[in-house]
């Protein structure tokens, strides 16, 4: 119980600390508001339409799903390792111990390979880019 | 018997018992051990991050102010805290103020568990270590917030690249990490260092080289320190902020003590990417050999995750930023399949030698 006292202590810092900062420098900070200055910055072009709507690349998307797999997996994983060797030190037999979870992680192999061989972890261009670099290089 | 943890410490010298004294224990124990990493920060920041990099590059940097330029930390914290903060039009309000907290949260909250030796730990939970990479990895929900919530399209793509990045090298992480556990039998961070000091791994000559298991694993250890590269950000992984491609990613449109907040929160993440990597492979507070263990632990520790601070900024002048398809390919295709190896291998011969 103490412990997480402790850790809620150390949690109360880490959002004092910045609150603290954040009234530092708003006390010290000036304010001078001029036109122009609030726009976002674009290498100095002016920006047209919203940031939030832009198109991007699908493989984020892609890599995001693959992430949730392993993830979970990770999860399923780490009892495991925690109880393995007081396992084997009692007598539990490999067989028993490794092999199921070797079973485990060979699924998961699988699924990867299925992944690496659809093309999830490999980077797409989008035709219309393809095209463009050819055209520039003809 | 398990040695005093830092809140009992305190609290044992308080005049107050009881529940009001654990608290005000754990309170001041928190104080101090995040005032430590700001004064880390602080060095790190301003002045070593500069004076680092200028050795790299053949330069003198920042030799001005006070011995060694030291005393343009001071003069860099009034200069960052005192800029006007900007606020670009079309803001996702709340969202792009809370975002710059979350980032030195979730990296000083990964402290909590950290045993920093000389019994300095403010908890010792058993579940410390899936705690301290829980902790770690709240930053990324940041990173994501800043993207998202600046109406910049650099940041926009900045935060995709630093989600994209961050989960394709946790999991190797965290994968190595759980090698290193096959080991010790527990997630207690106490336990795993103390696997570590217990026993002598060879002697030759009088000399003994300890059960560390960067000696004891060597392969892991490399490949948690490239994982925990990546992690933080650094080159040759740091394709979120690649300041010739997308300015500076997320943090393009933070200014004023927003900038330093996040700059505070990388720099804690680093030293607690260190700290991770000094816990498990590093012997945590121990020193290397016995004839030097009259230096204070505390000492041993800050050193060694200064020694990888030293390391991301080596990483950083030396090597070149890869490419986020060759950063894809690297993290799923490789770093993935050789931690999973790594984990299989080290079950193998755990079982067959016990």
């Amino acid at each position: 119980m103490s412990s997480w006292i402790a850790i809620g202590a150390l949690a109360l810092m880490g959002v004092g600390i910045p609150v603290a900062m954040m009234a530092t420098s708003w006390v010290l900070r000036p304010s001078v508001p001029e036109q122009g200055k609030r726009t976002t910055y674009e290498s100095g072009e002016i920006p047209t339409g919203e940031a939030t709507g832009i198109q991007f690349n699908i493989q984020y998307y892609m890599v995001a799903l693959l992430f949730v797999v392993f993830d979970i997996e990770t999860v399923l994983v780490f009892p495991w390792t925690v109880i393995y060797r007081s396992a084997l030190d009692n007598g539990a037999s490999l067989t028993r111990v490794l092999v199921p979870m070797l079973a485990f992680i060979a699924v998961l192999l699988v699924g990867l390979v299925w992944a690496w061989r659809q093309g999830a972890v490999k980077w797409v261009t989008s035709p219309r880019a393809a095209q463009r670099k050819t055209e520039r290089n003809t | 018997m398990t040695p005093l943890q830092l809140p009992e410490m305190i609290g044992g010298v308080l005049p107050v018992g009881g529940l009001l004294g654990e608290v005000l224990g754990a309170l001041i124990g928190a104080f101090l051990i995040a005032n430590f990493l700001l004064v880390n920060t602080a060095v790190a920041g301003p002045w070593a991050k500069r004076k680092i990099t200028a050795a790299f590059t053949d330069r003198i940097a920042v030799n001005r102010i006070g011995p060694f330029g030291l005393l343009v930390i001071v003069a860099d914290a009034v200069r960052l805290l005192s800029k006007e903060l900007i606020v670009p039009e079309g803001v996702d309000r709340p969202a792009w103020d809370l975002a710059p907290m979350l980032i030195p949260f979730s990296a000083l909250l990964g402290f909590a568990v950290i045993p920093m030796g000389n019994g300095i730990q403010l908890a010792d939970p058993e579940t410390g270590l899936a705690f301290a990479f829980a902790a770690a990895s709240i930053a990324s929900l940041g990173l994501v917030m800043m993207g998202y919530a600046s109406n910049n399209k650099y940041s926009l793509l900045g935060g995709l690249r630093a989600v994209a990045s961050n989960i394709a090298y946790e999991i190797p992480l965290i994968i190595t990490a759980a090698s290193v556990v096959l080991f010790t039998g527990t997630l207690q961070m106490s336990a795993i260092v103390e696997a570590q000091t217990t026993a002598t791994l060879v002697e030759f000559g009088g000399v003994s080289i300890p059960q560390w298991f960067a000696f004891v694993n060597p392969f892991a250890f490399a490949l948690f320190l490239l994982a925990n590269l990546a992690e933080v950000g650094r080159n040759p992984f740091d394709i979120p902020e690649a300041p010739t491609e997308i300015v500076a990613g997320y943090q393009t449109e933070y200014s004023s003590v927003y900038f330093v907040l996040i700059y505070l929160g990388e720099f804690i993440h680093i030293f607690l990417g260190g700290a991770i990597a000094a816990v498990l492979f590093l012997g945590g507070a121990s020193a290397p050999i016995s004839a030097l263990s009259f230096v204070p632990g505390f000492v041993w520790f800050t050193a060694k995750m200064w020694a990888f601070y030293l390391f991301t900024q080596w990483a950083r002048s030396a090597v070149p930023r890869l490419r986020p398809d060759q950063f894809l390919e690297v993290g799923w295709k490789g770093l993935l399949v050789l931690s999973f190896a790594n984990l299989v291998l080290t079950a193998v011969i755990v079982g067959v030698t016990a």
